[in-house]
C-alpha cells in the first residue's frame, strides 16, 4: 500500500546536499500509520452509529428495543470510549509516527515494539468493547462470584464506575504497560535531539508522562485506594485530566506541527508558544474538581477548580493569538487549503469550547446546566469540533503521502468537511438550547416529563446534525477506499482550489 | 520545485533591533504581557490554596478530602517545575525563536523537492 510513497520519496531525500542526514524513508515508518489511521476510522464508524443508536432512543426510534446486548446504556460508553481510545488515541499514536522522527532526525526506539505496541492497543480497546457489552451478563456466572471471593477482588468485569474510564479494572493494567511503552519508544528520539526543543516535543513529553499519571491516578486511585468523596474528587480530576493532558497537548503539538509546514511559515512566537505550554503545565492539573460543584468537596477545592479553570482561559487565548498572527499575510489559504481549513476551524471551536468552560464552571452557571444537554454540547465540541477536526485535517494531508496519490475525489473531501464541521456546529447549538431549556424545567419545578417533553425537537434535531456528520465520515470513507485503489479521479477542480500545492 | 520558505514569519529581519534575540519588539511586549496577566492570577490561586491547605492540615473539617487531589497536584506541579529549571539551565530557552527556523529547515531538508499534490489540478 505505501510502496508507491516510499519509491516517491527515496529518489528526493534530505541526503541531497547534506551526506549522512537521515532521509525520509529511514526516520518513518509509513505501513504503521496507515495501519493506525485504518484502525482510528473503524472504531470512529462504530462510536459513531453507537452515538446513532442512544440518539435515536432519546427520540424512541430506537430500532433495537428489548435487545439487551444493543442497550443504549451499554452503548453510550462504547460512544466515548471508542472516540477516546479507539479513534484519538489510534489517530495521534499514528500521526506521532511520522511528526516526532521528523521532529528530532531519530527513528522511533524499536520497529518491533511499535508493532508490539498497535497490536497491544488494539486488544485494549477491543477487550474495553466487550467488558462493557459482555461483562455484565457473564457477571453472576456462579464461577466468577467464587473467585471473587477467594481473591477479595470487586470483579466487576463490566464497565469500571468512572466517567470516561470505564475500561474494566482487568484492562487498566495492560493499558498501562501499553501507555509506558508509549512513551519508551517515542521518548528514547526525543532524549537523542540535541540543542533547545521545538514547542511540539514539549507538549509530546508532556503528554506521554501526563496520560500514564491520570490512566494511573483515574482508574486505579479509586478502584482500590480512596472512597467516597475523595474518589469522587479524583474522578472528576481524571475525566477533565484525560481531554487536558492527554488529547490537548497531542492536539496543540500536531498543530504546532503542520500548521507552519503547511503554509511554509514559522509560527509567530516560539516565545509565546512556550509560554502556552507552561501556563497549561501549571494550570490545568487541579481543575477537574470544577466537574463536582456544590458538592461535598471543601469549598477552597471548588473555587481553586473555578480559578485555575478561567486562568487556562488566557494561556488558550496566548495559543489562539499564536496561530492567528502566523496566519496573518495567508488568510487565502483558510479558503483554499483544506488541512489549513480543518485546523483553524478547530480552532475556532477550541476557543468557543474553552470561552464557553469558563462561563460553565461558574457556580451561577451550575445551577442552571449541571446535569443538562448543555455539557453534552461541550463535550461534542471538544471532542469532535476540535481533536476529530484536527485528525480529518492531518488525515486529509497524509493520506496523499502515505498512499502515494492524490485524493480520488475534492469534492467528497469538500463533502467531508462540511457536514463534519456544519453538522457538529448544529448539534452543538442545539445542545446548549436543550441545556438552557432543560434547566429553567428543572427549577421551575415541574414534573420531569415535562422537560423530556420539552427536550424533544431539540433530540429529533440531534439525531438529523449526527446522520450528517456520519454522512461526512462515509463521504471520507469512500474517497479513501477509491483513492488506496487507485481509481481515476472523478472530478478534478482548478488548481486554485486544489489544496496543499506541495507536501 | 516547492515555495521558498518564509523563515521570518512574514516580518523580514528588519524590525529586530533592541529586542530579545531573535524576537520582535512587539512579539516580545506581547509575550511578556500574556506571561504577567498568566503569572499574576496563577500566583495568587496557588498561594491561596497553599494557605487553606496548611489551615486545614492544622484540623480543620475537611482535611481528608483535600490531601489527595492537593498531593496529586504538587506531585505532577513539582515535576514540572524540576524539568523548568533543567530546561532553563540546559539552555532551551537562551535563544527562544530558534527552533522555530530550524524546524522548517529541518522539513524543508527531508522533503527536499518532493511534489505530492492533495488534488488532481
Amino acid at each position: 500500500m505505501t510502496h508507491g510513497a516510499s519509491a516517491h520519496h527515496r529518489s528526493d531525500g534530505p541526503q541531497a546536499g547534506h551526506a549522512g542526514a537521515p532521509s525520509h524513508d529511514d526516520l518513518v515508518d509509513e505501513k504503521i500509520i496507515v495501519c493506525y489511521y485504518v484502525a482510528a476510522l473503524t472504531f470512529l464508524t462504530i462510536s459513531m452509529l453507537a452515538g446513532l443508536l442512544v440518539a435515536l432512543q432519546l427520540v424512541h426510534w430506537n430500532p433495537f428495543k428489548g435487545t439487551e446486548l444493543l442497550s443504549p446504556g451499554r452503548w453510550r460508553m462504547i460512544h466515548t470510549n471508542a472516540i477516546a481510545y479507539g479513534f484519538l488515541a489510534n489517530a495521534f499514536l499514528g500521526t506521532l509516527h511520522w511528526a516526532v522522527p521528523r521532529l528530532t532526525f531519530h527513528k522511533v526506539f524499536s520497529k518491533p515494539l511499535s508493532w508490539f505496541i498497535f497490536g497491544a492497543w488494539q486488544v485494549v480497546v477491543l477487550s474495553t468493547a466487550f467488558g462493557i457489552v459482555l461483562g455484565p451478563t457473564f457477571q453472576d456466572q456462579p464461577w466468577i462470584l467464587a473467585l471473587a471471593k477467594k481473591w477479595h477482588l470487586p470483579m466487576n468485569l463490566g464497565a469500571q464506575g468512572l466517567e470516561w474510564g470505564e475500561t474494566p479494572f482487568w484492562i487498566d493494567p495492560v493499558a498501562l504497560v501499553g501507555l509506558a511503552l508509549v512513551a519508551v519508544n517515542f521518548m528514547v528520539p526525543i532524549g537523542k535531539s540535541k540543542g533547545p526543543m521545538y514547542v511540539s516535543l514539549w507538549y509530546f513529553m508532556a503528554a506521554f508522562v501526563w496520560t500514564f499519571l491520570t490512566y494511573a491516578m483515574g482508574n486505579l486511585l479509586p478502584e482500590y485506594a480512596v472512597a467516597g468523596t475523595s474518589a469522587g474528587a479524583i474522578g472528576g480530576l481524571f475525566i477533565h485530566d484525560l481531554v487536558g493532558l492527554f488529547v490537548t497537548p497531542l492536539g496543540w503539538g500536531l498543530m504546532y506541527y503542520f500548521v507552519p509546514i503547511i503554509l511554509k511559515k514559522p509560527i509567530w512566537s516560539h516565545g509565546l508558544s512556550l509560554v502556552g505550554f507552561w501556563g497549561l503545565a501549571f494550570f490545568y492539573p487541579l481543575q477537574g474538581i470544577h466537574h463536582f460543584l456544590y458538592t461535598p468537596i471543601p469549598m477552597f477545592l471548588q473555587y481553586g477548580a473555578v480559578i485555575s479553570t478561567i486562568a487556562v482561559e488566557l494561556v488558550v487565548a496566548t495559543v489562539v493569538i499564536n496561530f492567528f498572527g502566523t496566519l496573518v499575510g495567508r488568510g487565502k489559504e483558510f479558503f483554499d487549503n483544506l488541512p489549513i481549513r480543518y485546523f483553524y476551524t478547530g480552532m475556532v471551536f477550541y476557543f468557543i469550547t474553552c470561552f464557553q468552560c469558563a462561563l460553565q464552571v461558574t457556580f451561577t452557571f451550575q445551577k442552571l446546566i449541571h446535569f443538562t444537554d448543555w455539557v453534552v454540547g461541550h463535550a461534542h465540541l471538544v471532542m469532535f469540533g476540535v481533536f476529530s477536526l484536527w485528525l480529518f485535517g492531518i488525515m486529509t494531508y497524509l493520506f496523499p503521502r502515505l498512499l502515494g496519490r492524490p485524493w480520488w475525489s475534492r469534492s467528497l473531501c469538500e463533502y467531508h468537511y462540511w457536514l463534519s464541521a456544519g453538522g457538529l456546529f448544529v448539534m452543538f447549538l442545539d445542545l446548549t438550547l436543550a441545556g438552557i431549556f432543560q434547566g429553567y424545567y428543572w427549577s421551575s419545578l415541574q414534573p420531569w416529563d415535562a422537560s423530556t417533553n420539552g427536550s424533544q425537537p431539540f433530540w429529533i434535531t440531534r439525531v438529523f446534525a449526527g446522520l450528517a456528520m456520519f454522512a461526512g465520515l462515509l463521504c471520507f470513507l469512500v474517497n479513501l477506499w477509491m483513492t488506496a485503489r487507485g481509481a481515476e479521479a472523478t472530478d478534478p477542480l482548478p488548481a486554485r482550489a486544489a489544496g496543499t500545492p506541495t507536501a | 520545485m516547492s515555495e521558498p520558505t518564509d523563515t521570518t514569519g512574514g516580518r523580514g529581519t528588519g524590525d529586530s533591533r533592541g529586542a530579545v534575540a531573535g524576537m520582535s519588539r512587539r512579539q516580545a511586549w506581547v509575550t511578556a504581557a500574556m506571561a504577567v496577566l498568566i503569572l499574576i492570577p496563577s500566583l495568587y490561586g496557588f498561594a491561596g490554596k497553599f494557605v487553606e491547605f496548611v489551615h486545614i492540615y492544622r484540623g480543620t473539617s475537611g482535611g481528608e478530602f483535600a490531601v489527595a487531589p492537593i498531593l496529586n497536584y504538587l506531585l505532577a506541579s513539582a515535576g514540572f517545575f524540576c524539568m523548568l529549571l533543567w530546561a532553563a539551565w540546559n539552555g532551551m530557552f537562551r535563544d527562544v525563536e530558534k527552533p522555530k527556523v530550524d524546524f522548517l529547515e529541518n522539513e524543508a531538508r527531508l522533503d527536499g523537492g518532493v511534489r505530492c499534490p492533495l488534488f488532481r489540478r
